[in-house]
């Protein structure tokens, strides 16, 4: 244990579990500056935990041990992500390895849970946001193990801190493969966090949510851990998203530093798309990230070319 | 080690003997159960560092019969699933003259597929093989004999045996060019080689249910009694697959690499297509048959890799796409065996098997429900449970295989790596839909608000399997350490053997830590959030009343599916709206998605049968005088080839 390890891994938990709904928050303020409002601060969403962690949970109706197990599991099963997402590449091991396939499994055992508490309720508008998000996952998925796979083909290696320093370099991009992963990683991101033009994360209004959907039924506790899951996902597919696809440097020191920096740009970026772009007609979506599946796909051909 | 053969093969056949006595069925099935357990540990001592037993492969045409680690896998795995499925036999098989001819028959059954696995010479395999289609076909006939059915086991019976003459071609070939036992017998790059590769695609590939030779799965699987679906799904198409990595992996030698792209090819289509149209399946039963196209399409995806990796020389990782495709195997065994026969107890419990006609079973059946949810996880991939473990590995598998195979290969196997993906994103969404409309939500019949759990022995098979998917899940590296080293290529495939999954060039899948973790963190978020409750409300319908009628469908919910896939499904709809006088009064609707391989491929190909036989029966006028007219002809046709030349 060094120095360097133990401080990868105190910013990859800490900042995991406590600073990701600050992401949220900071994305939120940029995109009210954006529009020109003010805007709540960067700290509201711990506030609106807050609030959530105070009230009592409601239980509906003839519902099973699913619905009370659904915001805890999708909890863990993201606080496990945490742990296996490296914040640079000396992080030590937390017990979970760091495998970029098992990061998907773990998403979607996630995913999953919300959409059987979905089905325990029986509620309409639950089960319609949960059909959405499943199919949408079909395609994300396909984009997401794609444009890791670039990256992994890369790097040599699907461990994620090997996947960190075999594609870190002084140049924006050490070879074009990883400039077109970035490009379907970029909508995998949009996809995960449920932004714009995928989803709207303001709205509320039953027919038109997606990720909203399923959550609907949960209040109190229940809705206070969803919505960190929310923030924790942030947290994941940006901190992946800044120490692969973004130009970064060797060294765990060095990465650690130009993480808020990098974080911070994304956090921009993705206020800015939502400035910019309007929701997409939902049966076009899969044919964006479809398109963005196809770009990871040209990349690993770029690579295998490359590599003649 | 002898001890525990004879005894297997002696419990299962005196187990079958003894079923068919009056009175005896019960005890008859619990023999068989016994014997096969004996079986399966004599295998799984051979698997795990036994000595051989018996006689090796060879090309005569004797029989011979032997067991090695790869039949010992088979052995084991046929135990797995047979065990639990028999001991759920025993209270699931009426006791009627009918049910002792099934108890009868279901050993001859065990019989031959321990036959194919044991087999090693052509001849013995090839008549197990045959006998392990033909019995299964008479247990369904001795179930159900109405139309439909009897029409379902001739397209079978049909089918099997049109591509099993694929088989027949090349177990023949091989045992003529002295291949069987022998990887170097063949010339690499040979026609033989070629021909033998594609009649045992062709043949394997149609008993395993690979897209397009599948048609006959999905109906022949649903209609046999619970059990024995569970071994039909679960082991059969195992053995399939087991010739499939006899022949291709190791007989066939290193192969040229347009059949690992064809393998590649066929997985993915399986894969794809498979899960694809379980989600579109209205019959519990059918939709888990579709889902066994998708698993030995995952399957054909893994040996694809194997086969690419050999093939350009990366000998470590074909070695593990191998135990991939091992381990994957006998994940999908268990818990589709668990599917197969908590279908069947609910099928039991209700009355029917229509997935918008079930509901709410895991609070009326919690055991029963409770094995059936566990099972519905693991076959979505969950972490924490065995799917994953396997899908993960395959996935390894085919990320691989680009940086060894180079720019063609290398681009199929990111294709596949896609499909897969995709795969088992479609499989969330198909199991997620069977876990709603099945166990939870509120009870759509009577029927479902009435079940009750089934007899004891039913129970203990569906928790037993469900306690196998969870410890597989657990450490599926000891399993795995044993299977890598199974590939008939020399050295580099051993690892360490460690509970999880640990290989090199990976990250690492420690599936104990994992489990740990997420299992640590739930208890303790469950405990921070202490148990504070409102009161019980309904559930929210935009202040609406929730009716029977507001309830979500099957159909329903792969809806958005349906309609992003609209230009490769081609659903298709019927909506009559009545009026009158400008009031609708009725409105009908309609919807399916038609199978498009069984439009587009069988039913030309059995059109164009029908017409050809019915041209040749104009042929047969049945007059003597018409006959003699053939005789006739085809001596001045004779005559007259002889005088121009043609022939003698």
């Amino acid at each position: 244990m060094t120095a360097q390890s133990v401080t990868a891994g105190a910013v990859q938990v800490v900042g995991g579990i406590a600073l990701s709904p600050f992401l949220i928050g900071l994305t939120q303020l940029a995109k009210a500056r954006l529009q020109g409002r003010r805007g709540p601060g960067p700290l509201q969403p711990y506030r609106e935990l807050r609030r959530l962690w105070g009230k009592s949970g409601v239980d509906v109706e003839s519902t099973t041990l699913v619905y009370r197990l659904a915001p805890v599991l999708v909890a863990a099963a993201l606080g496990a992500a945490i742990l296996l997402v490296p914040a640079a590449q000396g992080a030590p091991g937390l017990g979970v390895g760091h495998d970029a396939l098992a990061l998907a499994g773990l998403l979607a055992l996630a995913r999953l849970s919300v959409c059987a508490a979905a089905w325990d309720t029986s509620n309409g508008f639950a089960l319609q946001g949960a059909s959405r998000d499943l199919v949408l996952s079909v395609f994300v998925e396909a984009a997401l193990v794609l444009s890791l796979a670039v990256a992994a083909l890369v790097a040599g290696t699907t461990d994620l801190r090997g996947v960190v320093a075999g594609t870190a370099g002084s140049q924006p991009w050490t070879t074009p493969a990883l400039g077109l992963a970035a490009v379907a990683f970029a909508l995998v991101v949009i996809a995960e966090t449920g932004r714009q033009p995928v989803d709207n994360p303001d709205t509320h209004l039953e027919l038109t949510m997606i990720h909203e959907g399923p959550i609907l039924e949960y209040a109190g506790r229940d809705q206070a851990l969803l919505q960190w899951a929310l923030a924790a996902r942030h947290w994941l597919v940006l901190v992946l998203a800044a120490s692969i696809f973004l130009p970064h440097v060797q060294g765990t020191w060095w990465q650690l530093a130009l993480l808020p920096v990098s974080l911070t740009l994304l956090c921009l970026v993705l206020a800015l798309t939502e400035t910019l772009v309007a929701k997409m007609r939902i049966l076009l979506v899969p044919r964006l990230i479809g398109v963005g599946a196809a770009v990871a796909l040209l990349g690993i051909v770029t690579w295998l070319v490359d590599a003649l | 080690m002898t001890v525990l053969i004879v005894a297997g093969l002696t419990g299962i056949a005196l187990g079958g003997l003894l079923s068919a006595t009056a009175g005896r069925l019960v005890a008859g099935l619990w023999l068989q159960a016994v014997g096969t357990l004996a079986l399966g540990l004599a295998g799984g001592l051979v698997l795990f560092g036994a000595a051989d037993v018996g006689a090796a492969f060879t090309s005569e045409l004797t029989p011979h019969a032997g067991i090695d680690g790869l039949t010992g896998f088979f052995l084991a795995t046929l135990a797995l699933v047979a065990c639990p499925a028999l001991v759920y036999a025993t209270a699931y098989v009426p006791r009627t003259a009918g049910g002792r001819i099934t108890g009868t028959l279901t050993s001859a059954f065990l019989l031959s597929l321990v036959g194919v696995v044991c087999a090693r010479d052509a001849l013995s395999f090839l008549f197990f093989w045959e006998l392990m289609t033909l019995v299964p076909a008479a247990i369904i006939l001795v179930g159900t004999s109405t139309e439909a059915a009897r029409h379902t086991v001739f397209t079978y019976v049909a089918i099997t045996h049109l591509g099993g003459a694929g088989t027949w071609i090349a177990l023949l070939l091989l045992a003529h060019e002295g291949a069987i036992g022998d990887s170097t017998a063949l010339g690499e790059g040979s026609g033989v080689q070629a021909v033998i590769a594609v009649a045992a695609m062709i043949g394997f590939g149609t008993k395993a249910g690979l897209m397009p030779m599948h048609a006959w799965l999905p109906r022949a699987h649903p209609i046999a009694p619970a059990f024995i679906s569970a071994l039909m799904s679960g082991v059969m198409v195992a053995v399939a697959a087991y010739g499939l990595i006899r022949v291709l992996v190791d007989w066939l030698g290193p192969p040229p690499s347009w059949v690992g792209a064809t393998m590649l090819i066929l997985g993915g289509l399986s894969a794809l297509g498979g899960i694809t149209y379980a989600l579109f399946q209205r019959d519990l039963k059918r939709l888990l048959a579709f889902s066994t196209v998708e698993h030995l399409g995952v399957v054909a995806l893994a040996l694809g890799a194997c086969l690419l990796l050999r093939r350009h020389g990366a000998d470590q990782w074909a070695a593990f796409a191998l135990g991939a495709a091992l381990l994957h195997i006998v994940n999908h065994a268990t818990f589709k065996a668990l599917l197969f026969l908590g279908a069947g107890t609910f099928e039991r419990a209700t009355g029917a098997l229509a997935l918008d006609h079930l509901g709410g079973l895991l609070r009326r059946l919690p055991w029963s429900g409770g094995a059936f949810l566990v099972g519905a996880l693991a076959i979505a991939g969950m972490p924490l449970l065995n799917g994953f473990a396997s899908e993960w590995l395959t996935l390894q598998a085919l990320l691989h295989t680009p940086a060894y195979a180079g720019v063609w290969d290398g681009t199929l196997g990111a294709l596949a790596l896609a499909a897969l993906a995709a795969t088992m994103a479609l499989a969330v969404l198909c199991f997620v839909k069977v876990i709603g409309l099945v166990l939870l939500g509120p009870a759509r019949r009577s029927a479902c608000a009435d079940a009750v759990e089934p007899a004891r022995p039913m129970r203990w098979a569906v928790v037993a399997l469900a306690g196998a998917c969870v410890v597989l899940g657990t450490v599926p590296g000891l399993l795995f350490s044993r299977l890598t080293v199974l590939a008939p290529w020399p050295g580099s495939g051993d690892v360490p053997v460690r509970p999880g999954l640990d290989l090199p060039g990976t990250g690492s899948l420690p599936t104990a830590g994992i489990l740990v973790v997420v299992c640590g963190l739930t208890a303790l978020l469950w405990l921070v959030r202490g148990n504070r409750r409102a009161a019980v409300s309904p559930t929210w319908a935009s202040g609406q009343l929730v009716e029977p009628q507001l309830l979500w469908t099957s159909a329903g919910f792969s809806k958005p599916l349906r309609l992003v896939l609209e230009a490769v499904l081609r659903p298709e709809r019927e909506l009559e709206t009545m009026t009158s006088g400008g009031v609708v009064q009725e409105v009908s609707y309609a919807g399916r998605v038609p199978h498009l391989i069984d439009n587009h491929l069988y039913r030309p190909v059995t059109n164009g049968a029908l017409l050809a036989a019915s041209w040749a029966r104009r042929l047969q006028s049945g007059r003597l005088g018409t006959y003699v007219l053939y005789l006739i002809g085809l001596v001045v046709a004779l005559l007259l080839a002889v005088r121009i030349g043609a022939i003698g």
